[in-house]
């Protein structure tokens, strides 16, 4: 989970290594799923999102694509 | 509260009071129970994912958005400094803070510098870039690579 300066720079780093290209993800979506994961971390009552919930924050964002669904068997 | 709850809170708290791990030791005390106790509760912690451990079974590598290693992603809050695990850690550490911060990190293929205020509204303008590699049914086969 890394950052990058560009889209270019991601192709590179994913072609010198022989990665699949992933969806990308902008500073303002980072930010909302860093506050969704983590702004209770510190309370009592804090736990991680379920899998239901992560689909639909996720999807909150635009971020649709089965890559992200954490029950999907659709990557290796 | 349970002492799986406490133990939680105790590792949290400590990061978020001083950037660094605590011990063993120092969990259990802070909590009031003796070392096995608390070692059985950071597997319970371990299974629901809001904990990674080192080999040792006790020295903790993450308490996700802390990490208890040096890395590259350095987040500065209040004038404390904390090690995040990743780019998503990073931002996640002034959000479990609720403080304004700094992150300190790097393009993985440039080596350029990230330097990025970040308010308690989010991120400054920005249009850096984020991926990650690992799906999301997959992060936690193998969490330190992720």
């Amino acid at each position: 989970m890394l950052f990058f300066r560009s889209e270019e720079r991601v192709r590179e780093w994913c072609g010198q290594h022989d990665y699949p290209m992933r969806p990308l993800v902008t500073m303002d979506q980072l930010w909302a799923l860093a506050t969704t994961w983590y702004s209770t971390r510190l309370q009592e009552d804090s736990r991680r999102p379920q899998p239901d919930e992560m689909r639909s924050i996720f999807a909150g964002l635009g971020l649709r694509d089965g890559f992200w669904d954490p029950q999907s068997d659709r990557f290796g | 509260m349970s002492l799986e709850n406490q133990t939680k809170l105790a590792i949290y708290r400590h990061f978020a009071e001083t950037g660094q791990r605590p011990s063993l030791q120092t969990v259990a005390e802070r909590v009031g129970s003796d070392v096995s106790s608390v070692r059985d509760a950071y597997s319970r912690l371990r299974a629901q994912r809001v904990l990674a451990l080192e080999p040792d079974g006790e020295s903790i590598r993450m308490a996700p958005p802390f990490s208890g290693v040096p890395t590259q992603h350095i987040v500065i809050v209040d004038g404390t400094s904390f090690f995040a695990n990743c780019g998503w850690d990073s931002f996640g550490i002034p959000a479990a803070l609720h403080r304004p911060g700094r992150v300190h990190s790097r393009c993985e293929q440039s080596g350029e510098t990230l330097d990025l205020e970040i308010s308690e509204e989010g991120p400054l303008p920005c249009d850096w870039l984020f991926h990650c590699l690992v799906p999301a049914a997959k992060w936690w086969d193998d969490i330190v690579f992720t």
